[in-house]
C-alpha cells in the first residue's frame, strides 16, 4: 500500500455550544475515492472545510503527504494540491472556458494577455481530460455537466492531488452523472484522490473505494464496502432503520376519474401537450431539461404562459395567470429551486407554513390573518411531518435542507390542494426526510389528491408513480402504466424518445 | 453475503447520546438582547447624558416638545419604511409631503372647506404614491432613481408655484391637531401614537403587512408562494404617499405655513430613523417598535443638541453623522445575525 496522502487524526470541532465533529479519523491514499455519506448537518461540510483550511479544528491534526497542515491557510493548502470544488458552480460565468481554466494567472506576451497561447493551451488541456468544448465558449453557455467537469479541470490545472467534490451530482440527470463518474475514474487512474460527498447511497456504492458515514458529528468507517448492503448503509446514515415508502400496486386509481385535463397546450416550450391526471393518481413525469416536462408543471401553476390550449379541472376551465390563482384553484407546486422559489428566509417556520394560505383559510375580514389558526396548523404539520426544530418560532434558515423542504411541503398542503406538483422534491435532502415526505404524499393521494411527480431519481419515481409520462421536444411522446418497469427500461424509453425526435 | 449480519460496520460503537445544542450562555444571550434592543439602549443613554449636561432637559416642556417634534419625523419614517421593507426605497416622502400640503392649502385659500382640503392633501399624497408604485412595478424602473426624480420634480414644483415665498395665515381649524392641546398636553403626539399603533397592527397581523415582509425577504419566493407581488408593492407606495401627505398636513399646521423649502430638514433623518430603528435596507426585516425608537432617538439627539446650544451651522454635519451611525448599526446587526 502506498503512503497515505491525507491523514485526519482525532479531529473535533466545536462551534459555540454545538459539537459539529467528534474525533474524526480519515486516511486517503493517492488514486483513492473516499465517500463521505451523511445527512445535512451530520458534519460532512465541517470535516472538508477543516481539511481545506477554511477553519481550524478545535482539537486533532491533519497531515498531507506527512506534512502538518495546521499552520497553513487555504491558499497554502491549494498550493500543496488540496482543492475544494463546491456544490454550486462558482466559476466566472461571463468569462470563457479558457479564462476559467487559467483563472487569475493569464500568460502574457509583452505585457498583454496572450490569447492565442491561452486558447491553445486550454484546448490541449480540455482534450487531455476529455471535455470536448471550445475554449472560447463563455462558461454561461456550458451544460451543467460540462460546467462541473470544468470546475474539476480547473482544480487539476492548478496541480490538485486531492479534490473534494461537494455533492457534485445534484441536479444532474442519470446519464450526466454516469458521465461525471467516468470522468472522475479517469482522473483517479492518473493518481488523483477524491473525497466525494453525497446523500445518495446508490451512487456512493457505485463510485467509492472507501466510505465513511457521518452522523451527528461522528464518523463510522465502513470496513468492507463490497459486503455492505444499501439498507445497512441507510440505517447507519439515519441512525435507525429507514423504511422505504412505496406504492402498492392495488392503489392505482381507476381509469376515467380525471381531475385535470390539459388539451393541446402550446407555449414557448410546449408544442401541443394533451394529458390528463386522474383523481388520487401519482403521475410520474420524465424528460431531459428543455423537454417540456418541467415547463408543463410550471404552466399548470401559472408561472409560464400559454399561447393556446385549455386546462380543465373537474370539467371547469381554468385561467391560470399567476401562482396565486393556481393555488386558489387547488393546484400546488413545489419548486426544484428551494432557495429562490421556496423558503422565505426572513420568516420563521410558522409563517413559512402559513404564507400560501393568507388568501385562503387563514383569511379573515378586514384583511386580517387568523394568527391563532396559523399557529395551530403549523404545529400540526410540524408533528405530522416530523419537522425537527425547537418550535415553529425557529428561523427557517436554522433548519437543515430536509427540514426546510418539509416546511415547504407543509405550506402547500396547507392550501388543501387537489393537485400537488412536485418538481425534484428530494434533491439535496437527506434520506429520512425524503421518505417522510414521500410517505405523506402517498397518504394524501389515498384521500383523492392527485400528484404530478417530476424527478431524475428514477428509483424513487418507480417506487411511487402509477403512470409514467415521457416528454421530449415540448411533446408527450409516451404514456405507460408503471407495472414492472425497471430503471433500465425507463431510461431506454426516455433515450429512444430523444433519438427519435 | 447481502444480509446485514455479514456486513461489519455494525461493530462500530454506537455514539453516546449525541451532545445536542445546549442553551446559549448568559453572555451570549445578553449580547443577543443588546443587539436586538440597541436602539432603546441608545435612547436611554442619550436621555441620561443630556440630563447630566443640562438638568432642565427633564422638564415637561422639553420632553413634550420632543414628542411633538417626533410626530412628523415618525410618520415620515413609517412612510419610507413601508417601501424599505420591500427592499426598495422611496426618496420622495418629503417632496410628497410638501407638494400635497401646498395643493391643499392653495385649494383652501381658494375657498375649499378645511376638512375637504385636508382630505385633498391625503388624496394627492396617495396619488403620488400610486404613480411611484406604477413606475416601479409596471415599468420596472429603478426605485432609487425614479423616486429621486419624483422628489426633485415635487420640490421644484413647490418652489416654482410659491415663487420662493411662504403661504401663511392658515385657519385655526386647519392647525387644530398640530398646535392644539388636550388637557394641557399637546395633541400631536396622540396622532403619533395612534399611527404607530395602527401600523403595528398592519405590519404584524394583516395580509398586506405580511406581504410586505414576504416580498422584501424573497420576492421570487413570495410570488411562487401565491403573493400578488405587484399589488403589495403598489399598495406600499400608495400608503407611503398617504402618510407623507398626512405628515405634510401636520407639519404645515405646526409651522402655520407652507414654505418653499418645506420639510427639507427631515430629508436625511427619515431614512436614518427607519434604518436605526432596524428596518433593513436589504428588505424583509423591521418592526414598528424599532421605527418608533429610531424616531425618538434622532429627535432626542436633535432637540438635545439645540438645548445644549450647538451652532445651527453644525446641524448638517450632525445629520450626516447620524446617517453614518444608522448604516454602521445596520451593518453590524446584519454581520452579527449572519454569524456562525
Amino acid at each position: 500500500m502506498t503512503d497515505a496522502l491525507l491523514q485526519v487524526r482525532g479531529v473535533s470541532k466545536v462551534f459555540g455550544a454545538t459539537r459539529a465533529l467528534s474525533d474524526a479519523n480519515l486516511t486517503i491514499h493517492p488514486g483513492e475515492i473516499h465517500s463521505l455519506l451523511g445527512r445535512n448537518g451530520a458534519g460532512k461540510s465541517t470535516l472538508v472545510n477543516i481539511i481545506a483550511g477554511i477553519y481550524p479544528p478545535t482539537t486533532g491534526d491533519v497531515l498531507f503527504e506527512g506534512q502538518d497542515l495546521r499552520p497553513l491557510n487555504i491558499f497554502a493548502r491549494q498550493e500543496l494540491g488540496i482543492r475544494l470544488v463546491p456544490q454550486h458552480e462558482n466559476s466566472f460565468p461571463d468569462l470563457t472556458v479558457a479564462e476559467n481554466i487559467f483563472s487569475g494567472v493569464l500568460p502574457t506576451r509583452r505585457g498583454l494577455v496572450d490569447w492565442k497561447r491561452i486558447n491553445h493551451d486550454a484546448a490541449e488541456e480540455l482534450a487531455a481530460y476529455g471535455l470536448h468544448v471550445d475554449p472560447r465558449t463563455p462558461v454561461r453557455e456550458l451544460s451543467s455537466i460540462d460546467a462541473r467537469k470544468l470546475n474539476i479541470i480547473r482544480a487539476m490545472h492548478s496541480g490538485a492531488k486531492l479534490i473534494i467534490l461537494d455533492e457534485p451530482t445534484t441536479a444532474l440527470t442519470n446519464r450526466e452523472r454516469a458521465e461525471l463518474f467516468e470522468f472522475v475514474r479517469d482522473l483517479k487512474a492518473m493518481g488523483t484522490a477524491f473525497i466525494f460527498i453525497s446523500h445518495y447511497l446508490g451512487e456512493v456504492l457505485e463510485l467509492s473505494d472507501a466510505i465513511s458515514v457521518l452522523r451527528d458529528g461522528r464518523m463510522y468507517p465502513v470496513d468492507d464496502i463490497e459486503a455492505v448492503s444499501e439498507a445497512h448503509l441507510a440505517s447507519l446514515v439515519a441512525g435507525e432503520e429507514v423504511e422505504l415508502s412505496r406504492r402498492r400496486p392495488d392503489e392505482a386509481p381507476p381509469e376515467g376519474a380525471d381531475f385535470l385535463r390539459a388539451v393541446d397546450l402550446h407555449s414557448k416550450d410546449l408544442q401541443g401537450v394533451s394529458l390528463s391526471v386522474r383523481r388520487g393518481e401519482i403521475l410520474g413525469v420524465i424528460g431531459f431539461p428543455g423537454s417540456g416536462a418541467r415547463e408543463f408543471c410550471r404552466t399548470l401553476f401559472g408561472i409560464e404562459r400559454l399561447t393556446s390550449g385549455t386546462i380543465l379541472a373537474d370539467g371547469q376551465e381554468l385561467h391560470l395567470a399567476s401562482p396565486a390563482e393556481a393555488i386558489r384553484h387547488g393546484i400546488a407546486y413545489i419548486s426544484y429551486d428551494r432557495h429562490r422559489e421556496g423558503i422565505m428566509p426572513t420568516f420563521d417556520v410558522n409563517e413559512n407554513i402559513g404564507i400560501s394560505s393568507y388568501a385562503g383559510k387563514l383569511r379573515r375580514a378586514g384583511g386580517f390573518i387568523d394568527l391563532a389558526l396559523r399557529r395551530s396548523l403549523a404545529d400540526s404539520y410540524r408533528d405530522a411531518l416530523k419537522i425537527r426544530c425547537n418550535s415553529v418560532d425557529d428561523d427557517i434558515t436554522s433548519l437543515s435542507g430536509g427540514n426546510q423542504q418539509k416546511v415547504i411541503v407543509s405550506r402547500l398542503l396547507n392550501t388543501d390542494p387537489r393537485l400537488l406538483i412536485l418538481d425534484e422534491p428530494t434533491v439535496g435532502i437527506d434520506i429520512k426526510s425524503r421518505e417522510e415526505i414521500i410517505a405523506t404524499v402517498l397518504e394524501l393521494t389515498r384521500t383523492g389528491m392527485s400528484t404530478i411527480y417530476l424527478t431524475n431519481d428514477y428509483e424513487e419515481l418507480l417506487r411511487v408513480a402509477d403512470r409514467l409520462v415521457f416528454f421530449d421536444d415540448g411533446r408527450v411522446v409516451s404514456v405507460l402504466e408503471n407495472k414492472g418497469i425497471t430503471i433500465d427500461q425507463l431510461t431506454a424509453i426516455r433515450d429512444r424518445a430523444k433519438e427519435a425526435a | 453475503m447481502s444480509t446485514t449480519s455479514t456486513s461489519r460496520p455494525g461493530d462500530v460503537a454506537a455514539p453516546a447520546a449525541a451532545e445536542g445544542r445546549t442553551a446559549p450562555s448568559i453572555a451570549r444571550r445578553a449580547l443577543d438582547f443588546s443587539m436586538d434592543q440597541a436602539v432603546w439602549i441608545l435612547l436611554v443613554l442619550a436621555i441620561v447624558i443630556m440630563g447630566i449636561f443640562k438638568p432642565s432637559f427633564y422638564s415637561f416642556g422639553i420632553l413634550s416638545n420632543i414628542l411633538v417634534q417626533a410626530t412628523v419625523l415618525g410618520i415620515l419614517a413609517i412612510a419610507i419604511s413601508m417601501v424599505i421593507l420591500l427592499g426598495d426605497i422611496n426618496l420622495a416622502t418629503v417632496g410628497t409631503a410638501g407638494f400635497s400640503a401646498l395643493l391643499g392649502v392653495m385649494a383652501m385659500k381658494a375657498g375649499l372647506p378645511v376638512p375637504l382640503a385636508i382630505g385633498l392633501i391625503l388624496v394627492v399624497g396617495s396619488l403620488i404614491g400610486l404613480l411611484n408604485g406604477l413606475i416601479v412595478t409596471k415599468l420596472r424602473a429603478n426605485a432609487l432613481i425614479a423616486t429621486l426624480a419624483m422628489n426633485m420634480v415635487l420640490q421644484g414644483a413647490l418652489l416654482a408655484i410659491t415663487g420662493g415665498k411662504s403661504i401663511t395665515s392658515l385657519p385655526a381649524t386647519y392647525k387644530f391637531v398640530s398646535q392644539g392641546k388636550i388637557g394641557g398636553f399637546p395633541a400631536l403626539p396622540i396622532v403619533l401614537i395612534v399611527v404607530f399603533a395602527v401600523f403595528y397592527i398592519i405590519w404584524e397581523r394583516t395580509r398586506f403587512g405580511r406581504g410586505l415582509f414576504a416580498v422584501g425577504g424573497n420576492q421570487r419566493g413570495a410570488y411562487i408562494a401565491g403573493i400578488d407581488v405587484d399589488r403589495v408593492k403598489i399598495g406600499a407606495y400608495v400608503v407611503s404617499g398617504l402618510l407623507s401627505g398626512l405628515a405634510g398636513w401636520l407639519l404645515s399646521g405646526y409651522m402655520g405655513a407652507v414654505t418653499s423649502s418645506f420639510g427639507t430638514t427631515y430629508e436625511m433623518q427619515v431614512i436614518a430613523a427607519a434604518v436605526i430603528g432596524g428596518v433593513s435596507l436589504t428588505g424583509g426585516r423591521g418592526n414598528m417598535i424599532g421605527v418608533l425608537a429610531g424616531t425618538l432617538l434622532l429627535t432626542v439627539i436633535q432637540v438635545g443638541l439645540a438645548v445644549l446650544g450647538i451652532q445651527s451651522t453644525l446641524i448638517t454635519l450632525a445629520g450626516g453623522l447620524m446617517i453614518f451611525v444608522a448604516v454602521l448599526i445596520d451593518a453590524s446587526r446584519n454581520l452579527y445575525n449572519s454569524r456562525t
